[in-house]
């Protein structure tokens, strides 16, 4: 049993959403003229001339940036039920909720202190 | 309003024909960058399973994290990689697939007998809907208070042991035992944002 509501639209909105793509594409290669002429094979056709290949190894740094990321997304996951139920939970919870952003604040501080927000 | 029950199955046929061909493109694809995007896909199609099953925090949930944030790691890791090696023919491999094989087939039979011997059809709770997310922001803050509080350390343990791990700190000594420790483990100081395998 479904008992969600609203999500008819949201079913629409995916279907419609998910056609843009297919039909851009599918007008383009049946519209299009087909050539491979030139600076047609470009993966920038009009932009600059890329350098050497796609596949080139990049620097841990931007791992780090990924991983600080994820635990911020970890934690606005967990602080949502907290401001969906804000109303019902009174002044115990938010001071709980609090704690849970200082202990955060303190990694945030670390990856500060550390560097790791750095681009240098 | 709410989806029709046909729409459901629907719904459910598509998402589930997704996950397994998603999943299968995962494993068999030669091209790993091919695999992780997939695997994206994959994970949103779970989370279009969770919302049918009224599980409409969680569903965000897999999305943010998994989609948003584990696979992105994954990707970034790909990224780090940078060679794409021949692979070497493994010794045994015949025995090993076939090895694989029955551990597959005896996971396949376990959940075949699973799926026939249970009841699935119980006379559970009402699902409760948009009230879902609320419902679980009070547990989470009074008979789950503890764990959600130490959630919160094991991802400041997580973010040092990262920063820790990616910076390597230059430690010219070993924590435990003392010793010096081998110059190669140590890190440049200043290398740059994009390492350029063209210039010496």
């Amino acid at each position: 049993m479904f008992a969600l509501s609203g999500y008819d639209a949201f079913l629409g909105f995916l279907l419609i959403s998910a056609a843009v793509p297919i039909l851009a594409l599918v007008t383009n290669k049946l519209l299009a003229p087909q050539s491979s002429a030139g600076e047609r094979e470009l993966t920038y056709e009009s932009g600059m001339e890329p350098i050497g290949g796609a596949w080139i190894q990049f620097n841990i740094r931007y791992y780090m940036f990924a991983l600080v990321f994820v635990i911020f997304d970890v934690e606005t996951v967990f602080l949502y039920p907290w401001a969906v139920a804000f109303h019902k939970l009174g002044l115990l919870a938010f001071i709980e909720a609090l704690i849970f952003i200082a202990i955060l604040v303190v990694a945030l501080a670390y990856a500060w202190r550390k560097g790791a927000l750095e681009w240098s | 309003m709410t989806i029709a029950s046909s729409t459901q199955q629907i719904c459910f046929l598509v998402l589930s024909a997704g996950i397994v061909i998603g999943s299968l493109g995962v494993v068999l694809l030669e091209n790993i960058v091919y695999s992780a995007f997939l695997l994206g896909g994959v994970f949103m199609a779970v989370a279009g399973l969770y919302l049918l099953l009224n599980a409409s925090f969680v569903a965000a949930a897999q999305v943010l994290v998994y989609v948003g944030a584990v696979n992105v790691l994954i990707l970034f890791a790909i990224m780090l990689v940078n060679k794409k090696e021949d692979l070497k023919p493994i010794k045994g491999l015949q025995l090993r697939r076939l090895l694989s094989g029955g551990v597959c087939a005896g996971l396949l039979a376990l959940l075949i007998r699973v799926d026939i011997t249970t009841t699935w059809k119980l006379p559970g709770p009402q699902a409760i809907g948009e009230q879902a997310t609320e419902r679980i922001g009070e547990h989470l803050f009074t008979d789950y208070l503890l764990p959600f509080e130490l959630a919160s350390v094991l991802l400041l343990m997580a973010m040092i042991g990262a920063i820790v791990l990616a910076r390597r700190d230059i430690l010219t000594n070993d924590i435990g035992t003392g010793e010096s420790v081998k110059p190669g483990l140590i890190e440049k100081a200043n290398t740059p944002l994009l390492i350029d395998k063209s210039s010496p």
